[in-house]
């Protein structure tokens, strides 16, 4: 093993409770539901354009992964936890009372309107009310590891007795502002095109991106033969503590993130068939991913595969959390593995198993999805086949 | 060693809250704490208060409790941060809209400072925090969304302490900017001031 931190006992089993997938959906620019999102992922079909939906005007980049027309976000979020829900197959009357915990980007209207109250508040209240789920949805706001942070809080409820059952959905649509404010930090590739891990990478595109997932504890699953997708079967959470946009460059934080996951989880890291990393194809934070990965896998990391599908969806920033963890699943599912698209060439810092086709299949039952923010949050959902 | 005045757990979390059980609150702190209270700038950050504000209280509540930065080893990686903001960075959006709406580039810093885990990545890497990192918007009470995010990091072995910080810009230019930081704990845990077996530096 490494010689990372020890692991907490508490941090060590997941306890009595399992936790199940029972549904999920979602959508990117390829399309609305699974079936669009699973193609483009599979098959490695980048969804970037041109920005249409608004004037990008000065910015350097013009590119982005968004669904025709304007969508809006209170609709998009809706339809994904309707679907979510009957996938599910569970009744209408079971909403009342479950909890959504929703991951969502400032919406730029706050910023031209009275602010009088948070717009993203109103959206979230407006799908909870529309859905029949219990009022005043927890908004997370946690850059990139949003939703995968509402994921891991949905499943600490869980398996602590706090509820049986919770919905998570995340959203984000591409906006000017978001747009003008990546190009600005000169974050986006100017290439039109995300090459995560590979030289030549550089940057990020932005991405729509809608997901809702329905977690259920495993003993109320089974009690009403409920369909299962997958397991959560473990996840982990860390900071750090080391910049305010930077990851750690040797990757410290993810990898105890990794770790935790794997204990909680009861797996080794032998047995991880695929990672979706957050390979955002930025410089410094793919190294440091690879460095996150070298140091949770060990010797194991040369044959465990990996991909990051924001190179086909983009990024979707607070719902890349969600988007990537039902992509994962969907990978278990099918057999086949998500293509990491844009790849150019090998870059020795990055000295990763990059899925670079379609048609490989995972060798295993346990998958990892990771994502890393801004101020050094870290998250790792470990996802085992039903 | 450095040695450090000990005081008082600052009381306990009040009736009716979810508090995780052998929870306490070790320190506590809020701005504005007197007339004429200034928030500090931090370098790197411009336009608007809302990350001085938020580093100005956490800064104050870690220092009733570890003293100077950066926390002991053992403590410090067992404790995340939980940020609630109801309005967000009002400011730091409002110049952003202005930029594109206006059709001129937008200030890079404004990329680095635009979401609210920017300033507590600055806090966390000068005070040695790193356990997990949330931010909410609440639409409710913000101490209790909070509250609740802090005890699930708990009750899920995912932190033993948490700096929860509630933070709010004034919404208009009668409306003062107001935060207030709690770092919760362990009952174990010593109390304020106090040195463990490992140096502080």
């Amino acid at each position: 093993m490494t010689d990372l931190p020890l692991i907490p006992a508490q941090n060590q089993a997941r306890g009595p409770q399992q936790v199940a997938i029972t549904g999920m959906t979602a959508t990117s620019a390829a399309g609305r539901g699974l079936a669009a999102v699973t193609g483009s992922v599979l098959d490695g079909t980048p969804g970037f354009s041109g920005v249409a939906r608004f004037d990008a005007g000065p910015c350097r980049a013009d590119a982005a992964a968004q669904l025709p027309g304007e969508p809006v976000l209170a609709d998009e979020l809706t339809e994904a936890v309707e679907a979510a829900w009957a996938a599910a197959r569970l009744p209408v009357t079971a909403r009342a009372g479950c909890p959504l915990l929703i991951a969502l980007h400032a919406d730029p209207a706050a910023a031209r309107g009275t602010g009088a109250r948070q717009v993203t508040g109103v959206t979230a209240a407006t799908v909870a009310v529309r859905c029949g789920l219990r009022p005043a949805p927890r908004v997370y706001q946690t850059a990139c590891v949003a939703a995968s942070t509402a994921v891991i809080d949905a499943a600490t409820m869980i398996v602590t007795g706090q509820a049986s059952r919770v919905v998570v959905a995340a959203g984000f649509l591409v906006d000017a502002d978001s747009f003008a404010l990546f190009d600005a930090g000169r974050a986006l590739a100017a290439d039109g095109q995300v090459r995560p891990f590979s030289a030549g990478r550089q940057g990020l595109l932005l991405g729509d991106g809608v997901a809702a997932v329905v977690l259920e504890s495993a003993a109320t699953a089974a009690g009403r033969n409920a369909p299962v997708a997958a397991m959560l079967a473990g996840w982990g959470r860390s900071g750090d503590a080391y910049h305010v946009c930077q990851p750690r460059p040797d990757g410290g934080g993810l990898a105890r993130a990794i770790e935790v996951a794997l204990h909680r989880g009861q797996a080794d890291r032998s047995e991880i068939s695929y990672v979706n990393a957050n390979g955002t194809g930025t410089q410094y934070s793919d190294a440091a991913e690879a460095a996150a990965l070298a140091a949770a896998l060990g010797p194991y990391t040369a044959m465990t595969p990996v991909s990051s599908t924001k190179s086909v969806h983009g990024h979707t920033l607070e719902a890349s959390g969600l988007l990537e963890l039902v992509i994962t699943v969907l990978a278990l599912q099918t057999g086949r593995l998500p293509v990491n698209a844009g790849y150019l060439a090998p870059d020795e810092e990055c000295e990763l198993d990059l899925v670079l086709g379609p048609g490989r299949s995972p060798r295993g039952r346990y998958a990892l999805s990771l994502n890393a923010a801004f101020g050094g949050a870290n998250t790792a959902l470990l996802v085992e086949a039903a | 060693m450095t040695l450090i005045p000990v005081a008082p757990c600052v009381e306990d979390l009040p009736h009716g809250e979810p508090a995780p059980a052998g929870m306490a609150v070790l320190a506590r702190a809020e701005w504005p704490e007197a007339p004429g209270d200034e928030l500090p700038a931090i370098p790197g950050f411009i336009v608007s208060s809302f990350s001085p504000l938020v580093a100005e209280v956490a800064g104050r509540c870690l220092r009733r409790y570890f003293g100077t930065a950066p926390a002991d080893l053992a403590r410090g990686e067992r404790t995340g941060v939980v940020l609630a903001t109801c309005t967000g960075d009002l400011a730091t959006a409002a110049a952003i809209a202005a930029a594109v709406d206006e059709g001129r580039r937008v200030q890079p810093l404004l990329f680095f400072q635009s979401n609210p885990n920017a300033v507590v990545g600055w806090l966390t890497s000068r005070w040695g925090l790193s356990g997990p990192v949330v931010a909410v918007v609440p639409d409710g009470d913000p101490m209790a969304d909070a509250r609740d995010c802090a005890s699930l990091l708990t009750a899920g072995g995912d932190a033993d302490a948490v700096l929860i910080i509630v933070a709010d810009q004034g919404r208009s230019p009668d409306e003062a900017d107001h935060a207030v930081a709690l770092l919760i704990g362990p009952r174990s845990w010593p109390e304020a001031g106090t040195t463990l077996d490992v140096p502080v530096t």
